[in-house]
C-alpha cells in the first residue's frame, strides 16, 4: 500500500498487546508473571482509548486500573504466594469448562459487537474525516448532573429525562468509602500484647 | 542474655506471624565498627536482639604479657582509636599508680589539655556518624572539618593522627612545639561559634528529634544495673563523671579546673553556657538526651582546654620525661578507671616484680554500653536500632580489644 | 507538527516523523537533564558539606563527571541473581524508565497557540499523574525479583509509600486545575501569562500553602530525602535495587532523577507560571503576537522553554538542598505525615480555594489586582449569567466552544 491508516496500525497493535497478554495470563504458570501481563494487558486497553479519542477515559484507566488496582493485585500476590514461584497448575478438566464458557462468552460478545449497525462499513474516508470531539467537558458536567452532550436531543420527554449522573456519582463514592474503611479495618494489626514483653 | 538463635533455614517466611531472623553487619554504613546484631523481628517491631562482636578482636591483652608497659602504649591507642589520647592516658595512669610515681605539674597541665582535645575530637566523630546513621550527611563532613584541626594539632605535638602513644608513663614523649597552644587557643575561639551549626541540623532539628526522642528510653535503674558509663550513663540523669567522683590520684589530675558535670539534675542541665532548649518530646534517659549530654560535654572541653593551657604556661617544671624502658615494677596490682569520651574505660595491671606486667587487662566502656542495647532494642522498630547503637556511641576497637 | 509535515511527504511518513522527532526531543532531554542533575547533586552536595565535588573530568569543575560514570557502569557485569525470575529482573528498570519518561509526552514546555508539546492532550495533567504512578511498578517488580524476602518488604514499603503520597498530591495538583479551569497545563500556563502577580501561586494565599505542600508530596512520591527510607534502612540489609549492577542500576536512577524533573515542571507550570516569567519580556520585546511560525514567535516561545526548564532546574535543585541537610523520616513517620498532615492540609486548602474562587473571581494577585484581560478571555467561558437551568446547560456547553478549545 502507498499510505499507512496510523490508526488503524495502533489499534492492531493495542489490541495485539492486550489480547496477547492476556493470552499469557491464562497460560502463564507462574502468579507474579500473570500479574505482570495483566498490567501490560490493562495498559494496552487504555491506549485503545486514548487512540478512540477518550483522553479521560484512557488516563482514568491507567491510573485506577493499572496504577491503583493492579498495584493492589501486585502486592496481594507478592506478599502471600507462599513459595517464591508458585507454580499454578490447571487440571485438564478445568481447561475444557474455562473453553467452553469462553467460547460462548466470546461468540455473544462477537455477535453484539458485529450486530451494531453503526460500526460497520466504515471506508478510509468516512473515519478520517470523523472529528475528535473534546469530551472531558461534557463528561464532567455529566458527573455533575448537567448532561451538556444531549442539548440537541429534539425530543424534550427525552431531554428532561436525562438528568445526569450525579446521584450514581455520590453513590458510587460513598460505597467506595465504605469499602475502603471495611478494608481497613479488616486488614488492622492485631497486635499480639504480652507476646513481646515476654522474653525479659 | 545468651538466647539462642533457630537455625534461620527453620524459620516460615508467613505474613501473618512474621518472626524474621535479620542479620546487620559485620559491615555497616557508619564507624561503629564490626558489630553483627542478629535480630529477631516480629513483623516490624524487634523481639530481641543479639549483638555478635569479637570481629576486631586482636588479644592486645595477652600481648600486654610480653612487653613493657611503654611498649604496650601503642595497643592502648588501637582500642578506642578515635579517642586515642584518652585510652594513653588511663594506662599511663595506671603504670603511674603501680609505680607511686607523680608527674609534673607541667605534665598534668599537658595532659589535660591533649585529653579534653581528645574528648572533644571524639565527640565530633559520635554526633557526625550519628547524623549519618539517621540519614543526615552534611554534620558528618562538618565535624570532621574540625576534627581535622584536632588532629593536626595531635600530629604537631607527636608525629601521628590517629594512634599517637603521646601520654605515657611518666609524663609524655615530647614538649609540646613551640605556639602550639598559640594554635590551639585560635582552633578553639574558631571551633565555638561553629557548634551553633550542629545545633541547627542535628539537636534542634525538628526531625532529628522525631528520629531521637524517647526512643531507646533507660531509666537510671538499669543505666546503673548495666554498668554504663560516660554520656550513656549522665543521659539517663546520674551525675557521675570520674574526673569529679574518681579515684584521688586521677581527680588530682584535674585539681583547680571548673567544670560542669553533664547530667540533668533536678529537672536542668547545667547553665553555665548558653545551651540550646530541651524539647518538650524528650524524655530523660532517651537517645536525644545522650546525644545532647555529648554535645554539652564539648563545650565543658573546650572550656577545661582553655584553662589548660593557661595553667601549662604558668607552670615552671618539666613536661614529665617518659619513664625507663627497662622500669621494674613493684610487686603487686592496680586497677584505675578513667572517664573517656565513651565512658569509663579502666586498667587492670598485675605484677610479679619484673619489668613486664603478669597481666594486663582493659576494662572496655564500649562493651558495658553495649550491653545495654538489648534490652533498650526490645519492642521499638526496626528503623529505631541504628538511633539506638548510634546513641550509645560505641566502637568496636574497644569493645573487641 | 504532523500536519505540518505533510505537506511536505506522504501522510504516514509525516507522522512517523513527527513522532521520531517527539520522541527524540524528549529523550535527549530527559537524558541530558539526568546527567546534568547527577553532576549537580554531586557539585551542590560537595559545597554544601564543605568540599568541592568532582573536578577533574572535564576540566576544572568537572562537567563530564556523569558521563564518565555512564562508562563505566555500561562496562559493568551484567548480573542476574541464581534464584530470581529472570523476565521480571531484567524488565523491571525499564518499566520505571518509560513510565519516568512517558510523563513528559503532556508538559508543555512553551504555550501559546501552538505550545511545545508533544501532545497536546486535554487532560494532560491527569494523564501525567497517571503516567507518575506507574513508575511504582519498577520498583515492585525490582525487589520482587531480587530473591531476598528482606528487599521485597522494602520495595513494598516503598511503593507503599509512593501510592500514598499520590493521594494529597492529586489533591494539590486539583487546586490549580479548579483556579485554572482546565485540566490542560497549556490552559493554566497561558493562563499565568503576564507579571508574576499572575502566577496561580499568588492567586490566593490557599494555593500558597498549596504550593508547598505539593512539593513535599512530590518529593515524598519521588522517594527523595527526608523520604528516602526505604533506601536507607534497606542499606543495612538490602534494598530494592541491590541485585542490579552497570546499565540496569542506572536506568533506576535515570527514572529517578527524570521522575524529579517532571515533578518540578509540573510544579512550575501549575503555581509558578510556566513558560512566563516574572516579567513579561515578550511583551517587551514586542515579540508576543506574532504569526506562528516566524523567527519572532520561535524567540518568544525559546524564552518560554528556557523559563520552564529554569523552573525545573531550581526545583530539583531545592530537592538536593532539602536531601543533604535533613534526617530521614522513619516509615511510620512518613505514612504519619501523608496521611495526618499532607492529605487533610491538601483537603483544606482546596476547600479554602474553592471558597476564594468562587467570591473572588477574575482577580489576580490575593485578590489586589484585577487578572488582564488577554488572560480573562481564555478563562472567561465560564460566566453563566442566566438563573434558568435549560439556559445555564446550553451556556455552559457553548462556553467552551466560544472561546475555542478551552478544554
Amino acid at each position: 500500500m502507498d499510505s499507512i491508516y496510523w490508526p488503524s496500525f495502533f489499534f492492531w497493535l493495542f489490541s495485539g498487546v492486550a489480547c496477547t497478554f492476556a493470552l499469557g495470563v491464562l497460560l502463564s504458570k507462574n502468579i507474579v508473571r500473570m500479574a505482570f501481563y495483566l498490567v501490560i494487558s490493562l495498559a494496552s486497553t487504555s491506549g485503545l482509548f486514548f487512540l478512540a479519542g477518550a483522553d479521560f477515559v484512557g488516563a482514568m484507566q491507567l491510573m485506577i486500573y493499572v496504577g491503583g488496582t493492579l498495584v493492589l493485585l501486585i502486592f496481594g500476590v507478592m506478599l502471600t504466594s507462599q513459595d517464591r514461584f508458585v507454580e499454578m497448575r490447571t487440571s485438564s478438566g478445568e481447561w475444557v469448562i474455562a473453553f467452553f464458557i469462553g467460547l460462548m462468552l466470546f461468540f455473544t460478545l462477537g455477535r453484539a459487537a458485529f450486530g451494531v449497525a453503526a460500526w460497520k462499513g466504515l471506508d478510509r474516508e468516512t473515519a478520517e474525516a470523523v472529528e475528535v470531539e473534546r469530551t472531558v467537558t461534557p463528561l464532567a458536567m455529566g458527573l455533575l448532573g448537567a448532561r451538556v452532550d444531549q442539548l440537541d436531543e429534539p425530543d424534550a420527554a427525552k431531554r428532561e429525562g436525562m438528568s445526569g449522573y450525579l446521584f450514581h456519582f455520590e453513590i458510587v463514592s460513598v460505597h467506595l468509602l465504605v469499602v475502603l474503611i471495611g478494608a481497613a479495618y479488616l486488614a488492622r494489626a492485631k497486635r499480639k500484647t504480652g507476646s513481646v514483653a515476654a522474653n525479659a | 542474655m545468651s538466647s539462642l538463635i533457630d537455625d534461620p533455614r527453620v524459620i516460615e517466611f508467613d505474613v501473618r506471624t512474621d518472626e524474621m531472623l535479620v542479620n546487620m553487619g559485620p559491615q555497616h554504613p557508619s564507624t561503629h565498627g564490626v558489630l553483627r546484631l542478629a535480630l529477631r523481628t516480629d513483623g516490624e517491631i524487634i523481639s530481641e536482639v543479639t549483638p555478635h562482636m569479637g570481629y576486631l578482636h586482636r588479644c592486645a591483652e595477652k600481648i600486654g604479657e610480653n612487653l613493657t608497659p611503654r611498649q604496650w602504649i601503642p595497643y592502648t591507642d588501637r582500642m578506642d582509636y578515635l579517642a586515642a589520647m584518652n585510652m594513653n592516658l588511663g594506662w599511663a595512669l595506671t603504670t603511674e599508680k603501680l609505680l607511686k610515681y607523680e608527674p609534673p605539674e607541667k605534665a598534668r597541665h599537658l595532659r589535660v589539655i591533649i585529653c579534653e582535645l581528645g574528648r572533644i575530637a571524639s565527640h565530633l566523630v559520635g554526633m557526625g556518624t550519628y547524623g549519618i546513621d539517621l540519614g543526615s550527611f552534611s554534620p558528618f563532613l562538618y565535624a570532621f572539618r574540625e576534627r581535622e584541626k584536632i588532629l593536626d594539632l595531635f600530629e604537631e605535638a607527636c608525629g601521628a593522627r590517629l594512634t599517637y602513644s603521646y601520654i605515657t608513663p611518666g609524663g609524655a614523649t615530647a614538649d609540646l612545639p613551640v605556639g602550639w597552644t598559640q594554635k590551639c587557643l585560635e582552633f578553639l575561639d574558631q571551633f565555638e561559634p561553629v557548634i551553633a551549626e550542629y545545633h541547627t541540623l542535628l539537636t534542634t532539628n525538628a526531625i532529628f528529634i522525631k528520629r531521637t526522642a524517647n526512643i531507646g528510653v533507660m531509666s537510671p535503674e538499669m543505666a546503673i544495673d548495666f554498668g554504663t558509663s560516660g554520656p550513656v550513663l549522665r543521659g539517663s540523669g546520674i551525675s557521675h563523671d570520674l574526673r569529679r567522683d574518681g579515684e584521688e590520684i586521677y581527680t588530682a589530675m584535674y585539681d583547680g579546673y571548673a567544670f560542669e558535670v553533664i547530667a540533668q539534675q533536678n529537672g536542668h542541665y547545667p547553665k553555665d553556657h548558653n545551651y540550646p532548649p530541651v524539647p518538650k518530646e524528650a524524655v530523660l534517659g532517651d537517645c536525644w538526651h545522650r546525644f545532647y549530654v555529648r554535645m554539652l560535654e564539648v563545650m565543658q572541653s573546650i572550656d577545661l582546654a582553655r584553662q589548660g593551657i593557661e595553667r601549662y604556661h604558668a607552670a615552671t617544671d618539666g613536661y614529665g620525661e617518659p619513664l625507663k624502658l627497662k622500669t621494674k615494677l613493684p610487686k603487686g596490682e592496680v586497677y584505675l578507671e578513667t572517664e573517656c569520651p565513651k565512658g569509663q574505660m579502666g586498667f587492670y595491671l598485675v605484677s610479679d616484680g619484673s619489668d613486664i606486667p603478669w597481666r594486663t587487662r582493659a576494662r572496655s566502656s564500649s562493651f558495658s554500653n553495649l550491653s545495654v542495647c538489648e534490652p533498650l532494642c526490645r519492642g521499638c522498630l526496626i528503623a529505631d536500632i541504628p538511633a539506638i547503637i548510634g546513641s550509645l556511641d560505641i566502637v568496636m576497637g574497644e569493645i573487641d580489644r | 507538527m504532523a500536519a505540518f509535515l505533510s505537506e511536505y511527504t506522504w501522510t504516514w511518513l509525516a507522522y512517523i516523523i513527527a513522532a521520531m522527532i517527539h520522541v527524540g526531543l524528549i529523550i535527549n532531554l530527559v537524558a541530558v537533564a539526568a546527567l546534568v542533575f547527577i553532576w549537580l547533586e554531586r557539585k551542590i552536595s560537595g559545597r554544601i558539606q564543605d568540599r568541592l565535588g568532582p573536578t577533574r573530568v572535564g576540566g576544572k569543575f568537572g562537567w563530564l563527571q556523569t558521563l564518565a560514570d555512564g562508562l563505566k557502569l555500561i562496562t559493568k557485569e551484567d548480573l542476574c541473581p541464581d534464584g530470581a525470575d529472570r523476565f521480571l529482573f531484567k524488565i523491571a528498570p525499564y518499566v520505571s524508565f518509560c513510565a519516568a519518561i512517558g510523563a513528559f509526552i503532556a508538559i508543555p514546555f512553551a504555550g501559546g497557540a501552538y505550545p511545545w508539546i508533544a501532545q497536546h492532550l486535554n487532560t494532560g495533567v491527569f494523564f501525567v499523574l497517571a503516567v507518575l504512578g506507574l513508575e511504582v511498578f519498577g520498583v515492585i517488580l525490582a525487589g520482587y525479583s531480587s530473591a531476598s524476602k528482606w528487599s521485597l518488604f522494602g520495595a513494598m514499603r516503598e511503593a507503599a509509600q509512593v501510592v500514598s503520597y499520590e493521594v494529597p498530591l492529586g489533591m494539590c495538583v486539583v487546586v490549580p486545575v479548579m483556579i485554572a479551569g482546565s485540566l490542560d497545563m497549556v490552559v493554566i500556563g497561558d493562563q499565568q501569562a503576564g507579571w508574576f502577580t499572575n502566577w496561580l501561586v499568588f492567586h490566593d494565599p490557599f494555593t500558597f500553602i498549596t504550593a508547598f505542600v505539593y512539593f513535599t508530596c512530590a518529593m515524598a512520591s519521588v522517594n527523595r530525602a527526608p523520604f528516602d527510607l526505604a533506601e536507607a534502612e534497606s542499606e543495612l540489609v538490602a534494598g530494592f535495587h541491590t541485585e542490579y549492577s552497570g546499565l540496569r542500576w542506572s536506568f533506576f536512577f535515570m527514572a529517578e532523577y527524570g521522575s524529579m524533573f517532571s515533578v518540578s515542571i509540573l510544579a512550575s507550570v501549575l503555581f509558578f507560571g510556566g513558560w512566563n516569567g516574572p516579567v513579561p519580556i515578550t511583551d517587551l520585546l514586542g515579540l508576543s503576537g506574532a504569526e506562528v511560525g516566524t523567527l519572532s514567535w520561535a524567540v518568544a516561545q525559546a524564552l518560554g522553554l528556557a523559563n520552564v526548564l529554569l523552573k525545573g532546574l531550581l526545583g530539583v535543585c531545592l530537592m538536593i538542598w532539602v536531601r543533604w541537610t535533613l534526617p530521614r523520616l522513619r516509615i511510620d513517620q512518613v505514612m504519619t505525615t501523608c496521611l495526618k498532615y499532607c492529605t487533610p492540609i491538601a483537603a483544606a486548602m482546596f476547600l479554602g480555594a474553592t471558597l476564594w474562587q468562587y467570591n473572588f473571581p477574575g482577580r489576580a494577585f490575593f485578590n489586589l489586582i484585577p487578572m488582564s484581560d488577554a488572560v480573562l478571555e481564555v478563562s472567561e467561558g465560564w460566566e453563566v449569567e442566566s438563573n434558568d437551568p435549560d439556559e445555564e446547560e446550553e451556556q455552559i456547553a457553548r462556553g467552551p466552544e466560544e472561546t475555542g478549545g478551552l478544554l
